[in-house]
C-alpha cells in the first residue's frame, strides 16, 4: 500500500473534510502573519515618529580652521539633506549678576549664536518672555532662576581662557528639546550619559561672533563640570574635553528616504555620514543625533512585537482550536474513509500514518493559504508602511514564522481527535452516548491550579508592566516585565478550562433546557434542547470557542478604548485642550473671538508667564476659571485636598486667589489663606510685585510643567500688571480635532499657530505608545468574529454529521422542515447567547487585566477603563449576523440530506 | 379504494461517470385497506427505495403514487411530512430511535411533532408501550434496552399516531430469530387490530409468509407472487 498516494487521495477525495480542516489553520496563519506584518509596519511608524520629533538629525562640527562655506556646499549637495542651518556655541565657565552690591554666580553653561531663521526651521529656542534683542541675550529659565535674573539685568560671563563678556538679558528662552545639541560632542562622553548644560544664553550668531568669540583663545577647552564641582574622579572616566567654541551646521534629512526598520534606518544614516565625512576629508565631523534616537527603538520594537502577538494570542489559539471542531464536524468522513481503507487491507498503523499525513498536508496547505490571506490583509491595511520597511523581507519573515508555527500546532491539535476517531473505527462503530472518562486536565484540576497560579503571579509581579525609563543617551525607552504576560496567560488558560468544565457540567445535568427551548420554538426547540444535552461535550466546546472569540474581541476593544482614552488625557494635559492657538504677534483677550466659527465649541484665553516667587522662576498660569473647565480636562486628582470644581470655585471666590504647586507650598510653608508676593512682568517686561491669596494646591494642570507653577485669575493678573497680553487660546473642538484644527488654522491665517491633540499625541508618545493600535484592533476583531462564525458553523455541521440518521428518522416520522430548522435555531440560540454573554463578561475582565501591562506608561495612569459601548454593540451584531450565516450554512447542509440514504447507514 | 396506488413508478440514481441506476423500474402496486402486503427481494433490489417513494421521502422520476387519496407529486414537502406525521407510521430495520430520549419520549415524538399537548402525549405513549409489553421500560434510556426491546419501541412509535398505513423496512433484520418472530407477530397483530394496512419489505421469506399479498422485487421490477 502506497501511503503517500493514499494520503493525497484522502485529502482530495474528502473535500468536505479537507476544507473544514483548512479553515482553522488558514485563519490562524492569516492572523499570525498579519500581526507580524503589523509589527513591521509599526516599526516604520515608530521610526518616523521618533525622528519627526527630532529638531535636528545631525550636527556637522567644523574643525577650527575649516572653511564654513565649503562645508556648507558639501553638506547641501548631499541628496539625503533637506535643510542646513548654521549654529555656534561657546562655553562659559561661570555667569554672575551683581545687584545692589550682592553678587550671584552660577557654574558652567553655554552661549549660543543663532541665525534669525534657526528657531523657525528647528522649532528650538523659542522665547517665552521678551525676545533675543540685538546685542543682548535671552536666557534659559534655569539660568534666570539660578541668578535671579530678569529681563533688563546685566550678566557677566567668565569665558574659557580667562576672558569675560557682559551682556544684557532681553528675554527668557525655552531650551526644551535641545539636550542633544547642547551636550558634549565626544561619543564616549555622550554614551556615558553626560548631562546637557541648563545655564544657556541665546543671542544672534552675528553678536556671538562679534562680542564673544574674539575673547576666547583658539586652543581653549570647556571646563569639565564634574571636575569643577570637586568630584574626586579617582575612578571616573576621562573624556576628551569639548572645545570652548563649536561651529556647527545643523542638518535636517529627507525622512521620506529613510527605511522603516530602525536598524535599516541606522544603516542608512551611517551611509549618509560616511558619504559627507568622505567629501569633507577631515574638515568636518558628523554627529549622528538621529541614530542616537533610533538606538533604543529596535529593542522597544521587539517588546512591542511581543505585546502585539500577545494581544492576538487568544485569537491564534482559538483558530487552532477550530481544527478540533473541524475534526468533529468531519468525523463521519474520517470513519467512512478509514473503513474503506481497512476493507482494502490497511492495518492500524498504516491507517494512522495516512490520516496523520493528510492532517499535516492540510495544515501545510492551510498555512500557505493563511499566509497569502494575511499578507493581502497586511498590505491592504499597512501597505505604505510595509513598503518603506522592505516588503519582501517582511513578508518572507512573517510568512515563514506563520507557516512553521501553524503547521506544527494545527497538526498536533488535529491528531488527538483523529486518534480517538480511528480507535472508534477500529472498534467497529461509535457509541452515540459515550460515558467518556473526564479528560486528564479535569481530573488533575489544571483549570483551578492555573487560576490560582495566575493570582499568585499577579500579586507577586503586581505593578510590573511596561515602564518608560531614560537610556544612557537620555532617550525615553521602555522596559517590559515578562511576568506581566504570565498572569493574564494563566488567567486566560485557566478561565478557558474552567468555562469548559462548567458549561459541560451544566449541559449534562439539565433538563430545563429542552423545556425552555420547547416553549420558545415548539417541538423543534425541544429537540434542540435534547440534542444539546446529548452533545454536551461538543456544545460546550462550541460555547467556549464562541465565548473566547467574543472575549478576545471585547478585551482588545476595551484595551484599545482605554489606551486611546489615556493617550487623549495625556495629550490634553500637555496641550491643554482639543486645540491650542498661539498668536505670533501680541494678542489680547478680545482676540479669542477670532477662533469662533464652525467646529469650535468653547474657547478661552490662557496666559503662561514666567514669574518669580522669591528668586525662583515659575510659570504663572492665568485663566478664566469659569470657562476653562468646559474647555480643558480638569480631573479631581489634579488638586490636593479638593476637587476640580472646588478648586475652580476657590479661584472664583476671590479675584486674587492663587493655586500653588505642592512643591511651592512645601518649600515656602504656605497654607490656604496666606498672602503670597509674586513678581510678574508688566506690559513692558518690568517685574511688578503682585499680591495673591493662596487658595489651594494644584498637583497637575493643563499645559503646566511638572514641578513649579501657579494658577491665578487672568482678569486679576491683567489688572494688576496692566498687561493684558495672552499667551494662547485653548478651545474645545466639536468633532475631529485634527480637521477642526486645519479649518481654524486656515481661517486664522499665518498670524496663529494652531496645534491639535493628534499632533500632540504623536509628539509626546514614547516608542510603543506612538503606535496606532487601530490596525491591530481591526485585525483582531475581524478574526475573532470569523473564528466565532466558523466555530459555530462547525458545531452545527458536526451536529448534522453526527446526527444524520437521527435527522433522517425525524423527517421520516413526520418532522416538518421548519421543525428541523427550529431545532438548529434552538441550538444556535443557546450556543450564541451563552457564548456571547460569557464572552462579553470575560472579555471585559481580561481587558482590565491587560491594562496592568501598560501601568506606568500614561500620566496620569488609567483609573477607569473605557467601555466602547457602540463598538461592542456593533461587534455583537456582527457576531449575531455571523451566527446567522453559520445557521444558513447548516440549513443548506440539511436541505442536501438524503433521508433514505441516511436511513440505510448502519 | 386503495390506500396506496402506484402507477409506472420509476426512480433512477444518476452518478457522475457511472451509468444511471434504475432502483425502482415502472412499478405498479395497489394496497387495499386493512391488508398486509409483503415485498420480498435480495439486498439492492430496490425495496427500500420503493418504501421511500411510498412514504414521500423520495420523489419519483416517473409515474404516480397516490397515498390515502393524495397524489404525492402534488403535495408540498410540508404536506408530505404532515401526512406521515398523522397517517403513516414507519418502522426501521435499525430502529431509528433518538439516543438522547427515553423510551416513552421516543414514542411520543410523532405526537410532539404534530403538536399534541404534553399530557396527552405521555398518556398515549404509555398506553402503546403497554400494548408492546414494555410498560416497565418507559423511563429507560435507549442504550439500556435490548435489540428486541428497541424494535418494540420502534413499533410503538409507529402505532402511537393510530396510522392508516404502516411501512416497515426489514423490521426484524437486526434481530435474532426469537426476537424477530415476536416483533413481527406484535406488529401484525397491532396493525390488524387497528384495521390499518401494512407494507413490509423484507428478504426473509418467513416474514413475508404472514402477508395477505406477496410481491417479489428484483432489479427494481416488482412482480406478484411467491418467489421461486
Amino acid at each position: 500500500m502506497n501511503l503517500v498516494s493514499h494520503t493525497f487521495r484522502l485529502v482530495l477525495r474528502e473535500p468536505r473534510r479537507s476544507l473544514a480542516a483548512l479553515v482553522g489553520v488558514t485563519i490562524a496563519a492569516a492572523l499570525i502573519s498579519s500581526v507580524l506584518l503589523f509589527g513591521t509596519a509599526s516599526g516604520t511608524t515608530v521610526t518616523r515618529r521618533a525622528l519627526a520629533g527630532l529638531p535636528v538629525d545631525a550636527q556637522v562640527v567644523l574643525g577650527p580652521t575649516s572653511d564654513a562655506n565649503a562645508a556648507l556646499t558639501i553638506v547641501r549637495a548631499d541628496p539625503a539633506v533637506k535643510a542646513v542651518t548654521a549654529f555656534e556655541l561657546a562655553h562659559f565657565d561661570s555667569a554672575a549678576r551683581n545687584s545692589a552690591g550682592t553678587a550671584t554666580q552660577t557654574s558652567v553653561g553655554v552661549l549660543i549664536g543663532l541665525d534669525p531663521s534657526y528657531s523657525a526651521t528647528t522649532g528650538l529656542f523659542q522665547t517665552s518672555a521678551g525676545s533675543i534683542a540685538p546685542g543682548q541675550v535671552a536666557i534659559s529659565r534655569d539660568l534666570a532662576s539660578n541668578l535671579g535674573a530678569v529681563p533688563g539685568n546685566s550678566l557677566a560671563f567668565a569665558l574659557p581662557g580667562g576672558g569675560s563678556v557682559t551682556l544684557t538679558v532681553s528675554g527668557i528662552v525655552s531650551i526644551a528639546g535641545a539636550d542633544l545639541l547642547l551636550g558634549p560632542i565626544d561619543a564616549a562622553h555622550r554614551a556615558a550619559g553626560a548631562n546637557s548644560p541648563v545655564n544657556v544664553a541665546v543671542m544672534s550668531r552675528a553678536d556671538l561672533e562679534a562680542q564673544v568669540l574674539p575673547r576666547i583663545p583658539a586652543t581653549a577647552t570647556a571646563a569639565d563640570p564634574a571636575r569643577g564641582s570637586g568630584a574626586t574622579g579617582g575612578t571616573a572616566p576621562v573624556f576628551t574635553p569639548d572645545p570652548a567654541v563649536r561651529r556647527e551646521l545643523h542638518i535636517q534629512l529627507d525622512h521620506a528616504q529613510l527605511p522603516g526598520d530602525p536598524v535599516a534606518a541606522q544603516t542608512w544614516l551611517d551611509t549618509v555620514r560616511r558619504r559627507v565625512e568622505k567629501q569633507g576629508a577631515g574638515s568636518l565631523q558628523w554627529v549622528d543625533d538621529a541614530s542616537a534616537s533610533l538606538e533604543p527603538l529596535a529593542a522597544d520594537l521587539a517588546w512591542g512585537q511581543i505585546l502585539f502577538v500577545f494581544l492576538a494570542l487568544p485569537g491564534i489559539l482559538l483558530a487552532l482550536a477550530l481544527s478540533r471542531l473541524a475534526a468533529d464536524a468531519t468525523a463521519d468522513a474520517t470513519r467512512r474513509h478509514a473503513a474503506l481503507l481497512r476493507a482494502r487491507g490497511a492495518n492500524r498503523n498504516q491507517l494512522r500514518r495516512i490520516f496523520m499525513g493528510a492532517t499535516v498536508v492540510t495544515a501545510g496547505v492551510g498555512s500557505v493559504l493563511g499566509v497569502v490571506l494575511g499578507t493581502a490583509i497586511g498590505l491592504g491595511l499597512f501597505g505604505a508602511e510595509l513598503i518603506s520597511a522592505g516588503p519582501v523581507e517582511a513578508i518572507l519573515r512573517a510568512g515563514g514564522i506563520a507557516i512553521l508555527l501553524t503547521t506544527i500546532l494545527a497538526s498536533l491539535s488535529a491528531v488527538l481527535p483523529l486518534r480517538a476517531q480511528l480507535r472508534e473505527e477500529i472498534a467497529a462503530g461509535r457509541q452515540e452516548l459515550q460515558r467518556a472518562r473526564a479528560p486528564l486536565w479535569q481530573r488533575l484540576f489544571l483549570d483551578v491550579l492555573a487560576l490560582v497560579a495566575g493570582v499568585v503571579v499577579y500579586v507577586i509581579a503586581g505593578g510590573s508592566g511596561i515602564h518608560p525609563v531614560l537610556n544612557a543617551e537620555g532617550n525615553p525607552t521602555v522596559t517590559l516585565a515578562l511576568t506581566s504576560f504570565l498572569a493574564p496567560l494563566l488567567f486566560w488558560s485557566g478561565g478557558t478550562l474552567l468555562l469548559l468544565r462548567l458549561v459541560g457540567g451544566v449541559l449534562r445535568r439539565s433538563s430545563w433546557l429542552a423545556k425552555a427551548l420547547g416553549r420558545l420554538l415548539g417541538a423543534g426547540g425541544e429537540l434542540a434542547g435534547r440534542s444539546l444535552t446529548a452533545r454536551a461535550v461538543a456544545a460546550s466546546r462550541a460555547i467556549v470557542v464562541l465565548a473566547l472569540a467574543v472575549s478576545f474581541a471585547t478585551s482588545v476593544l476595551v484595551f484599545d478604548a482605554t489606551y486611546r482614552q489615556q493617550q487623549r488625557i495625556d495629550a490634553e494635559l500637555t496641550l491643554g485642550a482639543d486645540l491650542k492657538a498661539v498668536p505670533s504677534s501680541p494678542a489680547t483677550v478680545a482676540d479669542v473671538a477670532h477662533l469662533a466659527g464652525p467646529g469650535v465649541g468653547t474657547a478661552t484665553p490662557f496666559v503662561d508667564r514666567v514669574v518669580y516667587v522669591g528668586p525662583e522662576a515659575q510659570d504663572l498660569l492665568a485663566i478664566d476659571s469659569a470657562v476653562l473647565p468646559g474647555v480643558a480636562p480638569l480631573a479631581d486628582s489634579f488638586f490636593q485636598g479638593s476637587t476640580a470644581a472646588g478648586a475652580m470655585r476657590a479661584l472664583q471666590a476671590r479675584p486674587d486667589a492663587i493655586l500653588v504647586s505642592a512643591e511651592t507650598a512645601k518649600d515656602y510653608s504656605i497654607v490656604p489663606g496666606d498672602r503670597i508676593r509674586v513678581r510678574v512682568p508688566d506690559a513692558s517686561g518690568v517685574l511688578k510685585t503682585v499680591e495673591f491669596t493662596m487658595a489651594g494646591v494644584a498637583l497637575e494642570f493643563p499645559t503646566a510643567p511638572k514641578d513649579a507653577f501657579l494658577v491665578a485669575n487672568l482678569s486679576y493678573v491683567a489688572a494688576q500688571t496692566g498687561n493684558d497680553r495672552i499667551s494662547f487660546v485653548l478651545a474645545r473642538a466639536n468633532g475631529d480635532a485634527g480637521s477642526v484644527a486645519s479649518t481654524v488654522a486656515t481661517r486664522l491665517g499665518s498670524g496663529w499657530q494652531v496645534t491639535d491633540l493628534g499632533t500632540t499625541t504623536a509628539r509626546i508618545a514614547n516608542s510603543i505608545t506612538s503606535v496606532d493600535l487601530s490596525g491591530l484592533v481591526l485585525l483582531d476583531v475581524a478574526f475573532a468574529v470569523s473564528i466565532a462564525a466558523v466555530g459555530v458553523a462547525l458545531f452545527l455541521l458536526a451536529g448534522l454529521s453526527e446526527r444524520r440518521r437521527e435527522l433522517a428518522t425525524l423527517v421520516a416520522i413526520g418532522a416538518e422542515s421548519r421543525q428541523i430548522r427550529a431545532s438548529l435555531l434552538g441550538e444556535t440560540l443557546f450556543v450564541g447567547i451563552a457564548g456571547l454573554a460569557t464572552g462579553l463578561v470575560i472579555g471585559g475582565l481580561v481587558g482590565l487585566a491587560l491594562l496592568q501591562i501598560l501601568a506606568g506608561v500614561f500620566d496620569p495612569p488609567a483609573e477607569v477603563a473605557a467601555i466602547p459601548a457602540g463598538l461592542l454593540a456593533a461587534m455583537t451584531l456582527v457576531v449575531i449576523a455571523a451566527l446567522g450565516a453559520a445557521l444558513a450554512l447548516a440549513d443548506r447542509g440539511l436541505a442536501r440530506l438524503s433521508v433514505v440514504a441516511a436511513l440505510r447507514e448502519r | 379504494m386503495s390506500v396506496i396506488s402506484c402507477r409506472h413508478l420509476t426512480r433512477r440514481y444518476v452518478q457522475r461517470g457511472i451509468d444511471p441506476v434504475v432502483a425502482v423500474d415502472a412499478v405498479d402496486l395497489d394496497v387495499e385497506p386493512g391488508t398486509f402486503v409483503a415485498v420480498e427481494g435480495p439486498s439492492g433490489s430496490g425495496k427500500t427505495t420503493l418504501l421511500g417513494l411510498l412514504a414521500g421521502l423520495e420523489v419519483a422520476d416517473e409515474g404516480q403514487v397516490i397515498v390515502l387519496g393524495h397524489d404525492l407529486a402534488h403535495l408540498s414537502g410540508t404536506d408530505r411530512a404532515r401526512l406521515r406525521q398523522r397517517q403513516v407510521g414507519i418502522v426501521f430495520q435499525s430502529f431509528g430511535l433518538i439516543a438522547s430520549l427515553r423510551a416513552w419520549e421516543n414514542i411520543a415524538l410523532p405526537l410532539a411533532l404534530a403538536g399534541v399537548p404534553a399530557g396527552e402525549r405521555r398518556r398515549r405513549s404509555l398506553a402503546v408501550l403497554e400494548e408492546v409489553d414494555l410498560n416497565h421500560a418507559a423511563e429507560a434510556r435507549i442504550d439500556e434496552l435490548s435489540g428486541g426491546e428497541r424494535q418494540r419501541v420502534g413499533v410503538a412509535r409507529a402505532l402511537v399516531i393510530e396510522p392508516a398505513i404502516i411501512l416497515a423496512d426489514e423490521p426484524t433484520g437486526s434481530l435474532d430469530e426469537g426476537n424477530a418472530a415476536g416483533v413481527l407477530v406484535l406488529l401484525t397483530d397491532a396493525v390488524r387490530r387497528r384495521g390499518a394496512s401494512l407494507v413490509l419489505v423484507t428478504h426473509d421469506p418467513a416474514s413475508a409468509a404472514l402477508a395477505d399479498q406477496r410481491f417479489r422485487m428484483r432489479d427494481g421490477r416488482l412482480t406478484a407472487g411467491v418467489p421461486a
